[in-house]
């Protein structure tokens, strides 16, 4: 697993600290999508809002790039404070102009928590942003309730016209991941400590259904969560007999191909070694100076 | 348009058609002449700064040498050698802004930089020495200096003579003091030699002296500060950067000591020096120690330091 890279297509790095980079780029991680979400604590007005969103493309992007680690986002309004109306209307007027920038990869995460006509209204939109601009669609599924929001998320994204190829559910489980392989869609992994979905049972599920639609993600964020995830359950994975190539699909190539459709991810560059500057290494800000972190643990289930 | 909005606009279209990119000359024509429509909006506009990326290049913008040439003739101060394709397409959509409706030019730039992502960002604060009524933008720059993104900290402050001939005495201080703690060039802040006085040569030795204390290096540009008939205190921290094993320290503080006159001082260095040490104190003595002869020993340059660097702290 030395050389090995990888692509985590779900990470609030806004919640993580400079340790979780470094140890992310020691285990091979080159580039993530940060998908806008909530922060825990309800926003009260938009401003809040366009800050957040500018530092997704701003001040995140540049401090990812410190680490080696290409960083793209995804913009939208989330399920939660979807139910906020009247900021929700506002968000929805000024999203637009975050939604196009450079490096924003698809609209998300956008779907369902408590399935609600508040919710309901802001995904629909969202939904229709995203087809009228050609663009990629990640989709939170719920924590209540999951597989009748997940079969919701999938038809009323299918009325409204989404390409499936450019579709993506994440938080997928055991008993929501036939729906979404059926719908064509592309099925997304959260590997989460104690919810959500475990490294071994990431492992047992690949060996059943194969990974060609298969998306592998680590979600950390600002709860008990696990920025190695997706090099974890990669080496749990190639230990267990998956094939290199269905571990490959999973965290790296399916991600940079569902999201690659956006135009804005550069694959040659992903390619070519992390640049990183000169500068910081004089600043004593090497990422090179630690040790190689470990990914030979398991993320519990 | 002014003459000076007309005349960078056609640099930018004549560079960008040199470098083979047609499709971006075709947008940003066409976008420019909307930008220029009576009764366009902040927002709209603010949004085709955005939508450039989509149909600019990515890539350097590479101007030749003769082209950078005309560029400094035609603003001093402004180099254009490191922008990139989509921040010259970018700039033009701002020249055409500004050459539309003056009255309202700042409230459309601040939309603009309110919404801006990081390349968004180093192409506006690039635009902001071209603009007319530049007292408008002063306070912009100061913001420029106060961020954290190098590439957006450099666009701001580096190749532009907007800091020098604008900033106030705070700010401009910062700026230079600020580009070394982050590993800006500083020898590439546009007219520093113009402007360098004793209190930022006082701010760089305390610095010197902190870093020394925390046994951290000193960037070889720092020294580019002292001017004028040096104290004690300078002419001791040149010595020990000089008896020190780090060959780019030691070439930073012999151009230093060529500014500062010393030049006995030099040519005893030069009875036991050699290799690029030796010839940086040729250069010293005979008089060539610029602030662009620091791009020499300037770390963000692509010279490898040969410090080591610190375990962490």
């Amino acid at each position: 697993m030395d050389k090995a890279r990888f692509f985590d297509p779900h990470a609030h790095m806004t919640s993580r600290t400079t340790d979780d980079y470094e140890r992310m780029a020691a285990a091979g991680v080159r580039a993530l999508i940060e998908p806008a979400f909530w922060l825990g604590q309800p926003r009260t007005n938009v401003g809040s809002f366009i800050d957040y969103y500018s530092s997704l493309v701003g001040w995140e992007r540049f401090r990812a790039s410190q680490f080696g680690i290409t960083h793209y986002c995804a913009i939208g309004l989330n399920s939660k404070e979807a139910n906020d109306e009247g900021l929700a209307r506002e968000v929805l007027e000024i999203l637009p102009r975050f939604a196009l920038k450079e490096g924003v990869v698809a609209i998300g995460e956008i779907g369902y928590d408590e399935i609600t006509e508040a919710e309901e209204k802001a995904y629909q939109w969202q939904l229709q942003f995203a087809k009228d601009h050609d663009m990629v669609v990640m989709v939170h599924s719920p924590h209540r309730d999951k597989k009748r929001g997940i079969i919701r998320s999938l038809d009323v994204a299918k009325e409204i016209g989404i390409d499936m190829e450019k579709l993506v559910i994440d938080h997928n489980n055991e008993e929501t991941v036939e729906e979404v392989l059926d719908a064509g869609a592309w099925a997304a992994f959260t590997i989460y400590p104690h919810t959500k979905m475990g490294s071994q049972r990431m492992v047992d599920i690949t060996k059943k259904y194969g990974a060609e639609r298969f998306i592998v993600d680590s979600s950390c964020d600002w709860g008990v969560s696990d920025p190695l995830s997706v090099p974890k359950t990669a080496k749990m994975m190639i230990d267990q007999g998956v094939p290199a190539e269905a571990v490959e699909q999973a965290t790296w190539g399916n991600a940079a191909k569902a999201y690659g459709y956006s135009g804005q991810i550069d694959m040659d560059a992903l390619g070519e070694a992390a640049a990183v500057d000169q500068r910081e290494l004089f600043s004593d800000n090497s990422v090179l100076r630690g040790q190689p972190a470990r990914v030979d643990g398991e993320v519990p289930n | 348009m002014t003459d000076l909005l007309q005349t960078v606009d056609r640099w930018l279209h004549e560079t960008l058609a040199a470098g083979g990119h047609q499709k971006a000359v075709e947008w940003s024509d066409h976008e420019a002449s909307k930008v220029s429509a009576a009764g366009l909006s902040d927002a709209q506009f603010a949004q085709s700064i955005a939508l450039a990326s989509r149909f600019a290049p990515r890539g350097p913008l590479a101007p030749s040498t003769q082209a950078c040439q005309v560029a400094g003739g035609t603003l001093p101060g402004w180099n254009p050698e490191r922008w990139t394709g989509l921040e010259a397409v970018r700039v033009r959509l701002v020249l055409a802004r500004a050459a539309a409706e003056d009255a309202t030019l700042p409230r459309a730039i601040e939309e603009a930089f309110r919404y801006a992502d990081e390349g968004e960002l180093c192409a506006l604060y690039r635009s902001l020495q071209f603009l007319p009524g530049p007292d408008r933008f002063v306070w912009r720059a100061g913001e420029g200096c106060r961020t954290n993104m190098m590439s957006v900290f450099e666009a701001n402050g580096c190749d532009t003579a907007f800091p020098v001939t604008h900033l106030d005495d705070i700010a401009w201080r910062q700026l230079c003091v600020k580009a070394l703690f982050i590993g800006a060039p500083l020898w590439r802040v546009s007219g520093f030699d113009g402007r360098v006085d004793a209190e930022l040569g006082r701010m760089a030795l305390d610095l010197v002296e902190e870093r020394r204390a925390a046994g951290r290096a000193i960037s070889p540009e720092l020294w580019l500060c002292l001017k004028g008939e040096p104290d004690e205190r300078a002419l001791r921290a040149l010595e020990d950067e000089l008896t020190g094993e780090d060959e780019l320290s030691s070439r930073g503080a012999a151009l230093a000591l060529g500014r500062l006159g010393r030049h006995d001082r030099l040519r005893e260095l030069a009875s036991s020096a050699k290799g690029p040490l030796l010839e940086t104190i040729q250069l010293a003595i005979t008089d060539h120690h610029d602030q662009a002869a620091f791009g020499a020993v300037s770390i963000p340059e692509g010279a490898t330091p040969t410090t080591p660097t610190a375990t962490a702290d």
